[in-house]
């Protein structure tokens, strides 16, 4: 009796222990971040997803790099400047790397050297191959010329797979040097990763924060719990269902841009889809705000046109909604297709995750309602992937983010002369898109640009190399206390790691 | 409980019905969205919602039904009759096929059984032939356990045997004979399978591993109502009320289907609970060392209450030797058991009582009579290999009985008491390890470890060798006169009787027919059972050949009116079926039940 | 002896075969690492850079030299380098794997010291009070999914009483009363189920042996009631129940998935899964390898442990 008398009490006793401490035993200085996944590799010119270009941004800076209001800036380049037709000029500034040694242009050169040698796999091999030569007049002057007249080299060497590492360091075996405002110090596999600021930054100040830790949380809700018990102080991945939650939080914040979206990608070499009237079809058929409001908990916005963001000078507004929902149109197309009596298909997209299968099942519904009876094929993401890259498929959901704001960020999307792909189709069109790509990366006027892709837009619409669907909001939420960090706009949303040199937690 | 488990199979047909009953029923359709409304509360057309693409909720919940259980369903056949099949071959063509039947299922349990779903679906790709696929091969494993041991008990059967060497056909005479006794095992597998199944199916569907929307299942519903936990918790609550209750029902028809099989049928509490409703007792003085008087015990049937030991009087004194006869049923065993307080919970005393020296026992507390069981008093069961608890080495079994009474004796000269040659390395031995007659003296040295006044022992021979059984009795009458003990042997065998005990009483349909001293009895009996069981043995010179008794022993819920061996008695009467006569002392010393005793012999 | 050295020859034939399959399986399996690896964040490959990421990853060579390149590095210990990171295989299993095996470990400790006395107690008075709330509780736990009740739990634990942290893993050495707040609740979760499993079997086991004859030898010794359920009853009820829990908890082993996923913890089976998402093929076959040698090997044990409980089968 005794016993069980005593174990009683000792077990009251321990229960004030379970509570968890508040949020101020947190290490004064730190940042806890809360990744959606680790980062499989960190080397830094592969794409790896954006968790590791979240982590890649604290390590590794490049050339040129992107402020929090989304614009251009130098980063290593203090100035830089176009140097007769294909030549770009950069002045570096006083850096240095990890390791103490200074930034010089001998590094630059390297890095590109690189990222476009013919073994690499480097994200940016095929744009920096269309670099002609890498001089090296003096240690803090880099002259790149281009074999053709490039516009977008600045906005190529601003993206998070372009940075510039130590020479030599890259080598089979060895550890990439960077000269990123951290370091890393510990890492735990699959779990979390600590870092520590770089004390010889070359923006004085910079970093605000003394340590970094990223930790790892695959589970959204997790995700989203752990911000809200104070586990972590910033977030990336909100789930669009949390987000009213999250704002409704007067200790909470929440930062959303619209950068990601969905769209259709189509086989344009056989199936029901080769004839564009088909497709435009499937454009006028569904009902955007459904996908918007359902699926992303009206966290979006329909996108019936290009996938240009609003805040583009290059966006025109009169051919935003081009594919607005018309269903007499749409079956009008399909009878002038000599398909009026609808027909069957499969619709390709994956069961993990859970936007693209609900954006699916939308798709469907909407399909049907004009006599197409889709049948939807939800195999897990690398079967996806590898049907897409075979051009295995009819059509496919995809969502994605262009490279950059630039009409130019969306090459990879729109071009389908390049080959199959998961996030392209292939197969259609005229070429001209192609053409119309190219001209514009080569036109430096920006009157003469904007026209160029104003014609872009109408041909993306006319042939509809894809059907875009919706625009989905990136949030990033945080604690309040957090200030200083930035959620980038539009597709420059993953480029938001750049931001943290400058925040601070609290104070 | 013998009843079919009549709640959970009506429970689930009804399921069952409503699910396949759906395209008829009333309801909006499962699949056409209505975003607007998503998520909406119970309202005007929609009884439990909307969910997350505005669809009906009751619709999908219901329609969610036919997936979940069509799936289990076909899957939990599917199983069935691979895993029975392949069970029934590796155990019939013995071989490589054996080999193969069996260790294919220890590859199949290898695996985590999500990771082959997640492989396997990754191959085929999503789709419900693919979950059905699945889950048939995870629940392939029980199914051919059972088939495989099914034939395993069968192929020993002599008479499966026999029928071999005669000609005929084995695969078909195993198949007549296993298949009716694997059917119940099969059930209940197939319950199992089939509960498990509807589980797996909502994990897998969690993972985007199972049914393809827009096909409603409930394993989707409840991934896509955890997203919107939050907003809707009701969302996630119907999907899971309705999963819980579906597999606890399965749950509970497994089991009733189990205990349906069960020959055991149910078990109530063993421990020993006050007798109730005992009329106090009447102090006696005696001599005896114990003294049963008017001993009646009573239990419930379906049929009602019946009496299986009706006022049973004996006693024994110290060094002596009391047999109880009669055939199985008798009611002898029960009796013995009643004065140790080892009555099965059904069978409860109603009157009389039993004394062990001063103390009464029937009204006795458990605590006090613990003390008395294995001190004082103590039994000798029947089956010794049964009644040693075979994972204890018989020495600590005996150790165990000296240290419950704080006795002195030491094993080992226990064991060289009853004749156990080699006492201290048998003292280490398993009880399977020893012979029936080995057995059974290591039961006997438990029992007189503490040296009682009252040794029960219930036919302790009848388990034994011819060989054994003299030995056995031989050593009874030994230890008997060395320890002055009063000893009441119960038996059918008369024989036997004749050998140790100076006084016997014979019982037949629970009462006391005759008793009297050994000698008496057996020259002159003064009932006519008695006289019918004496001249149904084999006679000690072997001449006269045994008669047998016509007629069967009456069960206690259907007695005869008046003396209730009339129906079988050579010497009946009209008299003896109208009125039921009493014990009486008919003769000095001898005891008789029949009114015609002078015409028993 | 020799029963032994065939039961462990059949075990290795077992985690061989396992092997094999599995390398099949994934190779078969539509996918390819190198092309997932490059087309991450939804960009499009240059099949250029495949083929040599392909030559880079040995993915070239032919399918049997891949395998029997595995086998070999088996022999000597070497389970291969992640596609995805380079890093060793053994690493990786060499973390996760004693996580998982922690949440196995505390989840049984919890069901074995629920399921056990109360599963005892339920069978010494069947049709009481405390065996109709008992099954109708195993009935319940054994029919709600797992990754339910993980939600569930993180509602009320975590997000409204603020009780325990939501999700994640830290080690024992660098917080160790943060290391156990964050094992309480996936190890809850898991030892809900195997508490029922554990209850039913050993309330099943304890009535049946309960009604033996030996129990009533014991009883007609005047052994207190104490002892008998002790060295008696639940001596030999419990032969069944190890069985059963020791084929539970080699099942854990590559089911604990879902409970991983739910609370964030960085364990064997999310790994494997993430492996076969990634189609990380030296991965994917070095965690079964792991987890078929860790489960024929719990079988083996558990067949020495009936030898040890029940001195009927030593003999045979």
């Amino acid at each position: 009796m005794t016993i069980r008398r005593r174990a009683l009490v000792a077990g009251t006793v321990a229960l004030p222990f379970l509570r968890i401490p508040a949020r101020a035993a947190g290490t004064p200085g730190q940042l806890v971040f809360g990744l959606s996944s680790y980062p499989p590799n960190f080397n830094p010119w592969v794409q790896a997803g954006t968790a590791a270009g979240t982590v890649t941004l604290q390590v590794h800076r490049g050339l040129m790099s992107y402020g929090p209001d989304g614009q251009l800036r130098g980063e290593l380049a203090e100035k830089w400047e176009r140097d007769g037709d294909a030549g770009w000029v950069f002045t570096l500034r006083d850096a240095s790397f990890h390791n103490g040694a200074k930034v010089t242009s001998a590094d630059v050169k390297y890095s590109i050297e690189q990222v476009s040698a013919p073994k690499s796999t480097a994200y940016m091999r095929a744009q920096f191959q269309g670099v002609d030569r890498v001089e090296t007049p003096d240690p803090r002057t880099v002259r790149i010329v281009m074999k053709q007249p490039t516009e977008t080299l600045p906005l190529w060497l601003a993206a998070f797979e372009m940075p510039v590492v130590a020479a030599g360091s890259a080598d089979t075996g060895k550890t990439p040097i960077g000269c990123g405002p951290f370091t890393i110090t510990k890492q735990e596999r699959g779990v979390s990763i600590d870092l520590a600021a770089n004390p010889n930054f070359y923006k004085p100040g910079l970093p605000k924060l003394k340590t970094l830790r990223f930790v790892v949380y695959a589970d959204e809700t997790a995700r989203v719990a752990a911000l809200q018990t104070g586990d972590v102080d910033l977030i990336e991945y909100v789930p669009w269902q949390s987000m009213a939650g999250i704002e409704a939080d007067p200790k909470l914040r929440l930062q959303n841009t619209e950068g990601p979206f969905m769209y259709l990608t189509f086989n344009g070499a056989t199936g029901p889809f080769k004839d564009p009237k088909v497709r435009l079809a499937v454009a006028h058929a569904i009902k955007r705000d459904e996908i918007v409001k359902s699926v992303f908990y009206g966290r979006g916005a329909v996108l019936a046109g290009a996938p240009l963001v609003e805040a583009s000078p290059f966006h025109d507004k009169t051919l935003s909604d081009g594919w607005a929902y018309d269903p007499a149109r749409a079956k009008a197309l399909l009878a002038e297709a000599g398909l009026g009596g609808g027909f069957n298909c499969t619709l390709l997209a994956t069961a993990q995750y859970s936007m693209h299968k609900d954006t699916a099942e939308i798709v469907q519904q909407n399909l049907a309602a004009i006599g197409i009876q889709v049948e939807l094929a939800l195999p897990d993401w690398a079967t996806r992937v590898s049907l897409g890259n075979r051009g295995q498929y009819q059509f496919a959901v995809n969502g994605t983010t262009a490279d950059s704001n630039d009409p130019d960020g969306l090459s990879a999307l729109i071009d389908s002369t390049l080959g199959p792909s998961a996030a392209r189709s292939f197969d259609l069109g005229d070429g001209s898109i192609a053409k119309a790509l190219a001209a514009g990366r080569a036109e430096f006027d920006p009157t003469k640009r904007a026209a160029i892709y104003t014609d872009l837009q109408k041909l993306v619409l006319a042939q509809t190399p894809i059907v875009s669907l919706a625009w989905r909001a990136q949030g990033y939420a945080m604690a309040a206390a957090v200030k200083g960090f930035t959620n980038m706009p539009g597709a420059l949303t993953f480029f938001s790691g750049t931001t943290l040199e400058e925040t601070t937690l609290g104070g | 409980m013998t009843r079919l488990p009549f709640l959970s199979v009506a429970a689930l047909a009804l399921l069952g019905l409503i699910a396949l009953a759906a395209p008829l029923l009333p309801l909006p359709n499962p699949v056409t969205m209505d975003v607007a409304h998503r998520l909406a509360g119970p309202g005007a057309g929609h009884i439990l919602g909307q969910d997350e693409f505005g669809r009906d909720e009751l619709a999908r919940l219901i329609w969610g039904a036919r997936t979940s259980l069509a799936v289990a369903l076909i899957a939990t056949l599917i199983a069935c009759a691979i895993g029975t099949a392949l069970g029934l071959v590796g155990g019939l063509l013995r071989g490589i096929a054996e080999l193969l039947a069996v260790r294919s299922m220890d590859v199949v349990l290898c695996f985590p059984p999500l990771l082959l779903a997640v492989l396997v679906v990754t191959l085929a790709g999503p789709g419900t032939v693919t979950l059905i696929a699945v889950l048939s091969v995870l629940f392939l494993p029980g199914f051919v356990r059972v088939a495989y041991a099914g034939v395993l008990t069968t192929r020993q059967l002599d008479y499966v045997e026999a029928l071999r060497v005669l000609g005929a056909n084995p695969l078909r005479v195993m198949l007549r004979t296993v298949l009716p006794n694997i059917a119940g095992p099969l059930l209940v597998q197939a319950s199992l399978a089939a509960a498990a199944a509807v589980v797996l199916e909502a994990g897998l569907s969690f993972l985007g591993l199972g049914v393809v929307p827009p096909t409603p299942s409930w394993g989707l519903m409840v991934r896509a109502a955890r997203a919107t936990m939050a907003q809707s918790p009701l969302l996630l609550l119907w999907p899971c009320l309705v999963l819980v209750a579906t597999i606890f029902i399965l749950n509970t028809l497994c089991d009733g289907l189990q205990s349906w099989l069960d020959p055991h049928g149910a078990t109530r509490s063993l421990w020993r609970r006050r007798a109730p409703a005992l009329p106090a007792a009447a102090g006696l003085t005696t001599g005896a060392a114990l003294l049963i008087e008017g001993l009646t015990l009573e239990l419930d049937t379906p049929a009602g209450k019946v009496r299986p030991v009706r006022d049973v009087s004996l006693s024994v004194v110290a060094g002596e030797t009391l047999a109880l006869v009669g055939e199985s049923g008798s009611g002898k065993s029960l009796t013995g058991l009643a004065v140790l307080g080892l009555l099965p919970p059904v069978v409860r005393p109603v009157g009389g009582s039993v004394w062990l020296a001063g103390d009464e026992l029937l009204r006795l507390p458990d605590r006090a009579m613990r003390r008395k069981r294995g001190g004082a008093l103590s039994m000798v069961f029947q089956d010794p290999a049964s009644s040693l608890n075979p994972v204890h080495r018989i020495g600590d079994q005996i150790g165990e009985a000296i240290r419950a009474h704080a006795g002195r004796r030491k094993v080992v000269d226990l064991l060289t008491e009853v004749g156990i040659p080699d006492p201290a390395r048998r003292a280490r031995a398993y009880p399977h390890q020893l012979s029936g007659g080995m057995r059974q003296r290591a039961m006997i040295a438990m029992a007189i470890a503490n040296n009682p006044r009252v040794l029960i022992a219930d036919e302790p021979t009848t388990a034994l060798d011819v060989t054994v059984q003299a030995q056995v009795v031989d050593l009874l009458a030994g230890l008997q006169r060395q320890h002055g003990m009063g000893l009441i042997f119960i038996t059918h065998n008369l024989p036997l009787v004749a050998e140790i005990a100076g006084r016997v009483a014979v019982m037949y349909a629970g009462e006391i027919v005759e008793q009297g001293r050994t000698d008496a009895l057996f020259s002159n009996p003064l009932h006519p059972y008695t006289r019918a069981l004496l001249r149904s043995t084999v006679s000690e010179d072997g001449r006269a050949a045994p008669e047998g008794i016509p007629g069967s022993v009456p069960a206690p819920g259907t007695l005869p009116p008046g003396c209730v061996f009339a129906p079988r008695c050579t010497l009946r009467l009209d008299a003896c079926e109208t009125a039921h006569p009493a014990l009486r002392e008919v003769m000095p010393g001898r005891l008789s039940r029949c009114i015609r005793w002078q015409d028993a012999a | 002896m020799i029963w032994a050295a065939k039961r462990i020859g059949t075990s290795l034939l077992l985690v061989w075969l396992v092997i094999t399959l599995v390398f099949l399986a994934i190779h078969f399996v539509p996918g390819d690492p190198a092309e997932l690896l490059l087309s991450q964040g939804g960009a499009a490959p240059d099949p250029d850079q495949v083929a040599q990421l392909h030559e880079q990853l040995g993915l070239d060579r032919p399918l049997l030299e891949q395998y029997a390149g595995n086998l070999r590095g088996l022999v000597h210990g070497d389970l291969g380098q992640s596609m995805q990171d380079q890093a060793p295989v053994v690493d990786s299993i060499a973390d996760r794997l004693p996580r998982t095996l922690e949440l196995i470990a505390a989840a049984a400790v919890v069901a074995l010291g629920v399921g056990i006395p109360l599963g005892t107690a339920a069978a010494t008075r069947p049709g009481g009070w405390l065996d109709r709330i008992g099954t109708a509780v195993a009935a319940l736990l054994l029919s709600l999914p797992v990754f339910v009740l993980g939600t569930l739990l993180v509602l009320v634990f975590a997000q409204t009483l603020h009780w325990l942290p939501a999700g994640g893993y830290i080690s024992l050495t660098t917080n160790p009363v943060r290391h156990f707040q964050l094992l309480a609740m996936p190890a809850l979760t898991i030892a809900a189920g195997l508490a029922a499993v554990v209850y039913r079997i050993t309330r099943g086991a304890v009535a049946d042996v309960r009604q033996r004859d030996y129990v009533r030898t014991a009883r007609a010794k005047g052994v207190a009631p104490a002892r008998i359920m002790r060295r008696h009853v639940l001596r030999n009820a419990l032969i069944p129940v190890a069985t059963v829990i020791g084929l539970q908890l080699g099942g854990l082993l590559g089911g604990t998935v879902l409970v991983e996923y739910v609370f964030n913890y960085p364990g064997l089976s999310g790994l494997l899964i993430d492996a076969v998402s990634a189609r990380d093929y030296p991965m994917v076959e070095g965690i079964v390898l792991v987890i078929s040698v860790l489960f024929v090997g719990l079988n083996l044990l558990l067949d020495l442990l009936y030898g040890v409980l029940d001195p009927r089968v030593r003999q045979a």
